[in-house]
Parts: C-alpha cells; sequence; structure tokens
C-alpha cells in the first residue's frame, strides 16, 4: 500500500506537462551531434531535391560521396589525432606524398613500376612520416602543432623535388579504372571510406588502444598514472593517422588520374573543420568518427548544392567557413 | 528600528514529505533581527526544503511558522516577498542585460510631468542605495558586465531596496573569488547592523565560523540543535552533522601488521626530498604528514614510478622496482591516488566505467578487444560497493560531487586489485559524509588485507587513522610516531622541525 502510494505521485511528476515527456523523450533519444548533423544533412538533401530538378540523380549523389570519400578519410585520421587532444597539420602533405610519390613510381615516364609495388612503397613511406611524428612529439615532446607545421612544409617541398614541379598524368588504366568501379551500384572509393570509417569506429569503441586515446586526449598525466604506455599510444596514434593518410593518397591519385604538386593542399584544415564539425574538441576525449563521416558529408553536401544553386564558387568558401563557425558555437551551448 | 528586539522569524515543528522521503521532520527554527544564522548539515540533511518552505515554493505538511511572534501563512513566493522574507540563490536572477539602476527600480520607475522616466532620479537613489551599504558599482553599469561576486552585490543591494527583514543566502560563495568573498562578508556585516536577519547556508564550515553568531544544523530531516557560534568547533559541528563523535568517525579497526610489503631506502631527488627511508607492513595504515612544500606528495610519486629520483631504492616484497615507470610499479601492485584528483587522478570529461576500469583494461582486453560486458560489470560491482552516487556508470566523471569521484579515483585501484594505495590527501574538497565513507573505505582495505599510506595535512585525520605516522619536513623524514603517542602539538613541532634535538641529531 504505501509502496504504491511513494510510486504513484512520482508518475504523475514525470508526465506533468511542464517538460516531463521532453525530458523522458531527451534520455531515450539524446540530441547528439550525430543525429544534430544527421537531420542538418537530411534536411539539405530534401530542399534540395525540392530546389532543383538536377540534385536528385544517382549520378550526384554518387558524385558528392566520391568527392568526399578521400577528405573523409584525411579527416578520420585527423579526428583520431583530435580525441587524443592533439593536432596534425601534415595530413594533407602526407597525403600528397603517398599520392604523388605513387603518381611518380607508376608512371610510364619516370620510374615505371607495377601497381601494387608502387602503392606499396608510397603507403610505406607515407606513414613513415607517422612514426617520425611520434618520435618528435613523443621523445623529443615537441609540441604535435610545431611538429606537424614542419612537417607540412617539409614534405610539400618533397612532392615537389620527386616530381619536379610538374603534373604526373598518363597513369596505368589499371590503377585509374578503380575509382570508377561500383560494386553492388556503390562507388568502390565511397566502400573504402566507409568500410575505414567502420574500423576506425571499432578501434576507437571497443579497443584497448581506443579507450587509451580517448584517456590520453583528457589528460596525459591522468593516463602515465593508470600505467597506459605513453610512448606505444603516442606512435601508435601518430603512425595510424599517417597511414590513413597514405590511403588516402592513394586513393586521390587514381580518382584524379594524375598529380599535381599541389595535391592534398589545403586538406589539413577541412580535415579539421570536417572533425570539429562532427563533435571533435581540440581540447581533446571527444569526437566520434560517425560525427566526422557526417561532418564530412555536410560539408561535401554544401559545395554540391552551391554548385547546383549556381552560387559563385568564391562565396561559397565563405559560406562554408561560417557553418564551421556556427556549428561549433551551437555544440558549444547545447554542451552548456 | 524601535521594535527591532521583537523582529524574528520563527518556525516550529515543520514537517514536510515527498513522495518517498521525510525531507523535514519536526524542525524548530528561528532567526533574529540582526544576527546571522547559520544552517548546516549534509546533502540531503533539509536545508534547501526548509529555505523553500520559507520562501512560499513548497508549503509544509504541518508545522507553523510566526513573524515578529504573529502566526504567518505563506502560500507563494509572492507572500514570502511582501512579508520582508528574501533569498540569494547560487544562481543571481536580475535582468542581465539592463543596469543596475534599472533592476533596482524594475516595475516602479519613477516619472517626470510627460510620463518620461526620470533617470536622474533613477540613477541617484541607485547610488544612494549602493553607497549606504558600501559597494562600489556604478548605477549605470550592465549587469551581465559585471563579475559574479558584483552580481551577487547587486542581488544584495536590491534585496535591501525591496525592505527585505529576512535575506537568505544558500551556498552565496561558491562562485566567488576569495576577495569577492571578503566583500560580501563586509556585506552581510551591514546588513547585520541594519538589524537584518541573515540565513547563511554554506558547505564551507571555515565560513559559518567566520560570519555566523549561532548556527543550526539538520541531519536527514531531522533538527539537531542550535548553538551560539562561540560554544562549538569545527569538530563538534562535523559530529553533529553525521551523527557521531568525531572518535568515532576515525574509529577504524586496525589489523594487526604482518610482513613487511614495501620497503624505502635512501630515497633522494635533490633538492625536493633526501634520504627517505620507511618500512611498511602488510595491513598498516601509514600516515604521512608534513606541511605543504614538505615534499611528501614528491616522495609517493617517486615512490609508485610518476616522477624519477637520484638515489635510493625501492623494494616491494623485496624485489627491487625500477624507478620511472608507473607501469612498473603497478606490476608489483602499487597504486597512486593523486592529490589533483581533477588533474592527475581521473579523465574528467570520461565516464565512470572508463575510469574505474582504465588502469586495469590488460586484464579484459584479449589481443587488445574490450569486453564491454566485463567492464560494465567490474564497473558496476564497484559503484555498488563504494556506494558512489552516480545514476549511472556511463555518466561523466564531471558531473559527480567531489567524494564521489574521489571514491572512482580509489575504484580504479580496487579494479586492478592493487595491494599497496598511496593515497595523497584523500579527502580535501570532499564533503563530510564522503569523508566518512572514505574513512570506512580504509579500514574495509586493510581488512582485505591491502595495506595504505595516508598522506594528509589534516591532522585529526591522520592521527585518528593512522596506526604510524611519519612526519617529514623540508624534505626529509623528521621524526616517526606511533599513533598512541601522537598528538597535534607533536606532530606539527616535528612537521615545522623546531625540535632542537631533531635538528641536531641531523
Amino acid at each position: 500500500m504505501s509502496t504504491s502510494e511513494a510510486a504513484q505521485p512520482t508518475r504523475i511528476d514525470e508526465e506533468s506537462p511542464a517538460g516531463g515527456t521532453r525530458a523522458k523523450l531527451l534520455k531515450r533519444f539524446p540530441i547528439t551531434t550525430e543525429l544534430t548533423l544527421l537531420v542538418i544533412n537530411v534536411v539539405i538533401i530534401v530542399a534540395m531535391a525540392l530546389l532543383t530538378d538536377t540534385f536528385l540523380s544517382t549520378y550526384n549523389i554518387g558524385n558528392i560521396f566520391r568527392q568526399a570519400s578521400v577528405i573523409g578519410i584525411v579527416a578520420i585520421s585527423s579526428t583520431l589525432v583530435i580525441i587524443s587532444a592533439g593536432i596534425d597539420l601534415s595530413v594533407g602533405s602526407v597525403t600528397g606524398l603517398s599520392a604523388m610519390a605513387v603518381a611518380v613510381l607508376m608512371s610510364e615516364a619516370r620510374v615505371n613500376m607495377a601497381m601494387w609495388p608502387a602503392i606499396l612503397i608510397s603507403m610505406v613511406a607515407a606513414t613513415a612520416v607517422g612514426v617520425y611524428h611520434g618520435f618528435i612529439i613523443y621523445e623529443v615532446r615537441l609540441p604535435p602543432f610545431i611538429a606537424t607545421l614542419g612537417s607540412m612544409f617539409v614534405l610539400r617541398g618533397i612532392i615537389k623535388l620527386i616530381s619536379g614541379a610538374q603534373t604526373i598524368a598518363h597513369l596505368p588504366e589499371k590503377y585509374t579504372d578503380f575509382s570508377r568501379l561500383d560494386l553492388l551500384g556503390v562507388p568502390a572509393l565511397v566502400l573504402v571510406w566507409l568500410l575505414t570509417a567502420a574500423i576506425i569506429h571499432y578501434i576507437l569503441r571497443y579497443t584497448r588502444f581506443g579507450r587509451n586515446v580517448y584517456v590520453i586526449g583528457s589528460s596525459e598525466e591522468v593516463a602515465r598514472l593508470s600505467g597506459i604506455r605513453m610512448r606505444l599510444n603516442i606512435y601508435g596514434i601518430y603512425i595510424l593517422a599517417a597511414f590513413l593518410c597514405a590511403l588516402a593518397g592513394v586513393l586521390l591519385t587514381a580518382r584524379l588520374s594524375s598529380a599535381v604538386p599541389t595535391i592534398g593542399q589545403g586538406y589539413e584544415l577541412t580535415a579539421i573543420a570536417a572533425a570539429v564539425i562532427g563533435g571533435a574538441s581540440l581540447s581533446g576525449a571527444r569526437g566520434s568518427v560517425l560525427g566526422t563521416v557526417l561532418g564530412t558529408l555536410l560539408m561535401s553536401l554544401i559545395t554540391n548544392a552551391g554548385i547546383h544553386l549556381e552560387i559563385d564558387p568564391f562565396l561559397m568558401q565563405s559560406i562554408t567557413g561560417a557553418l564551421l563557425t556556427i556549428a561549433v558555437v551551437i555544440d558549444m551551448m547545447r554542451q552548456r | 528600528m524601535s521594535q527591532s528586539s521583537e523582529q524574528v522569524m520563527q518556525v516550529k515543528s515543520v514537517s514536510k514529505r515527498f513522495p518517498g522521503v521525510q525531507a523535514l521532520d519536526n524542525v524548530d527554527f528561528e532567526v533574529r533581527g540582526g544576527e546571522v544564522h547559520g544552517l548546516v548539515g549534509e546533502n540531503g540533511a533539509g536545508k534547501s526544503t526548509l529555505i523553500k518552505i520559507l520562501m512560499g515554493v513548497h508549503q509544509m505538511d504541518s508545522g507553523a511558522m510566526y513573524i515578529d511572534g504573529n502566526q504567518v501563512h505563506i502560500h507563494n513566493p509572492l507572500d514570502a516577498r511582501s512579508m520582508g522574507l528574501n533569498a540569494v540563490y547560487q544562481d543571481v536572477v536580475i535582468a542581465p542585460e539592463l543596469s543596475v539602476g534599472e533592476n533596482f527600480f524594475i516595475g516602479k520607475m519613477p516619472t517626470g510631468p510627460l510620463g518620461n522616466i526620470d533617470w536622474k532620479n533613477v540613477f541617484a537613489r541607485s547610488a544612494e542605495t549602493l553607497h549606504g551599504l558600501g559597494i562600489d558599482i556604478n548605477p549605470r553599469a550592465r549587469i551581465i558586465d559585471l563579475s559574479p561576486g558584483e552580481q551577487a552585490m547587486v542581488t544584495i543591494a536590491k534585496i535591501v531596496r525591496d525592505e527585505a527583514r529576512f535575506v537568505i543566502f544558500d551556498e552565496p560563495t561558491a562562485r566567488l573569488t576569495t576577495e569577492e568573498t571578503d566583500k560580501l562578508f563586509e556585506l552581510i556585516g551591514r546588513l547585520k547592523e541594519q538589524n537584518l536577519g541573515v540565513i547563511y547556508i554554506s558547505h564551507r564550515l571555515e565560513e559559518i565560523f567566520e560570519i555566523c553568531d549561532t548556527v543550526t544544523v539538520l541531519r536527514d530531516g531531522h533538527y539537531i540543535g542550535t548553538h551560539p557560534i562561540a560554544e562549538v568547533d569545527e569538530d563538534k559541528l562535523i559530529s553533529m552533522m553525521v551523527g557521531r563523535n568525531i572518535e568515532e568517525m576515525y574509529d577504524i579497526e586496525h589489523v594487526e601488521p604482518g610482513d613487511v610489503v614495501l620497503d624505502v631506502s635512501g630515497l633522494t631527488r635533490e633538492p625536493t626530498f633526501r634520504d627517505v627511508s620507511f618500512e611498511l607492513r602488510r595491513g598498516e595504515v601509514l600516515g604521512f604528514f608534513g606541511l605543504v612544500g614538505s615534499g611528501r606528495t614528491e616522495v609517493l610519486r617517486a615512490i609508485f614510478g610518476a616522477d624519477p629520483y637520484d638515489a635510493g631504492e625501492v623494494r616491494v616484497l623485496d624485489r627491487r622496482i625500477p624507478a620511472k615507470r608507473p607501469t612498473q610499479a603497478m606490476a608489483y601492485g602499487v597504486g597512486l591516488v593523486p592529490e589533483e584528483r581533477k588533474l592527475q587522478g581521473l579523465a574528467m570529461p570520461l565516464s565512470v566505467k572508463t575510469n574505474i576500469n582504465v588502469a586495469a583494461y590488460g586484464d579484459i582486453s584479449p589481443f587488445g578487444v574490450v569486453q564491454a560486458r566485463r567492464e560494465t560489470e567490474r564497473s558496476v560491482r564497484l559503484v555498488e560497493e563504494l556506494n558512489i552516487r552516480t545514476p549511472s556508470v556511463d555518466q561523466v566523471i564531471e558531473n559527480l560531487s567531489g567524494g564521489n569521484q574521489q571514491k572512482v579515483a580509489i575504484a580504479k585501484w580496487l579494479c586492478r586489485d592493487a595491494d599497496i594505495l598511496l593515497l595523497d590527501e584523500p579527502t580535501t574538497g570532499v564533503d563530510v559524509g564522503a569523508k566518512v565513507e572514505i574513512y570506512r573505505l580504509i579500514e574495509a582495505l586493510i581488512q582485505r588485507g591491502k595495506t595504505v599510506v595516508l598522506c594528509s595535512s589534516y591532522l585529526p585525520e591522520v592521527i585518528g587513522l593512522a596506526d604510524r605516522i611519519l612526519v617529514m619536513a623540508e624534505g626529509e623524514i623528521t621524526g616517526e610516531v606511533m599513533s598512541q603517542d601522537a598528538d597535534e602539538e607533536l606532530l606539527l613541532r616535528l612537521a615545522s622541525k623546531i625540535q632542537t634535538d631533531e635538528v641536531g641529531m641531523r
């Protein structure tokens, strides 16, 4: 008797109109950054489908995803580093190094190497940059910002050196065809992006290494005093980040069928923007692969929408920047 | 002012029941004009409920309220205000975009002949009020441009203008700096001079002693007692709040010390500490006392491998632990709960679950993949065992109270089943109830065969809990005292190194 008495008013309390049901709904479906982004993405797609006839075609939608896929992989790399409270300004150059190396190695006019060895060598070289970052950041204790800023310039120089500052084109079709390949109606590039996302998502969510990345991001001292092996993990983070860029570079050259000396330039900021829109915090310990995937998609969608609405591309760039600012401000307000 | 001596607000036998909890049970309380009356008690003691009844937010189930001897009925906050009752809550509620003066005159702006607002008058009279209370703020300043402390001052000034006779302060210093707190206390002093009755609620007992004339203690919804502040000390208040006396609070069941488990010899790191040697036996609680800067924290960190040392060695069960590697110390069963909980002990933005498991993922991660089910099980078990109050193990640490955070910091080592726990100031920033729980936890640990080093600058705690106490001063161990021989004076003398023969020996 007394228990039912006690329980009843509580229930009435919860369902009282002033916010009770809303609180309940929020508990079941918390308004996460990811959910907000998903909604924004859908709204833009629906709006564009209504506003234009050209937007909602299989070709165009495929194109949006295809364009998002390479930068999408780079953004996942940035997310990993940002969650650990680091920053990697060299992702564009590392991607560029891998992209240019594979072109130079494969090009008939240059090294004329077979496809797989060329891909392997390019990726190993670009991934090695991650080893260097681990060294300079963990052993030498250089702040990641400075360490990777240096690499950004050094590697860009190397890209220009190995290419002779020239565009490398005429690559084997066997290689460039990959970017036009569809599997079950889905572009292969997009599949690689989503597969990569799934793997890194799994690593961050379900492995010990993933847990460590978040703990390191929240405080290195806490991580160290909890027995997390800092050397192993810091090297791990930067090597994995570089590997993802290496992969992105190989895909990028395939998609463009050529490599220009500026290939990948500016990716670092786009990638950081996508991660931040996706909820990653530059102070570490916050961010997710899903958020970054949606953030990348949003940026790609908006660029594409701009083209279909025939908005001046320069203006579009400003709009994208404003979007980044707004997204972060909204997220900050939501947190409070 | 002539009737000032009769100015008094009383509540008698107030009871209030919420579903499932008796929030107040026959509570008496009174505050007189010209008095600052402290209201203390742990979380859930009923302080907020009492205040809300006074302010008309809740209605009492039974009991009566009197102002100046006449019974009054307060049905809503407006009633309360019209009777001169006002409250300053933790978050100030005034119109932030408006100026100080406008806030004072909201709803009753003086107007000129044409119905225009008489701004000159507004600001002049506002300045007068502020000046009268010794508050140095421009009445034309907008509220949002003021610091939290200044905002609090303005709120109080507004209340005074509104002819309050009784003012309630609910944790007013939570957001203030030390300097602002001093100013607030000055202001409260002026309210007292103007014969207002002040009710002051704070977790910080030192504030109660600083400004209150009288203090009333509530516990679990019951009235425990009212005393003039001069008649109580901190220990007395705490024991009233927690319901047992201080000796009982520290009264833990010790175990007979066993073999030596930790042997530190000649540990030195210039210039911080030198030649630190001691043994620790299984089941012991070793107190580590020293003033700030004595090197005690640094010694603990060196033992754990958090910092390097120049000379000496640390042995666990007669095996030497390599220096500089927390992972090595952990492998030998040592765990450190560091002094700076928020910077060193806990990953604040992450969940309770992650923080409990963080030092022990190795056990549940075959091939590096965390077994999520076991991760949750372990954290749920420890949350229950340690009575950590959190809505779920997925809650973010930042949202827990200090005491519960500290329990998570300790749970982290229990999750690893560490044998030797180095606790550095485990009860700073923790409320009294959680302190007692941490003491019980230390007791439970030694009963389970663990060994504890308790580093603390709070003497009663060290004397009350430890079997044996080491005292450090200026980087050296200046004395070792068995707890039955320890008193505050002796330990303080050792800690400040003024005992001449001790100095002479070195």
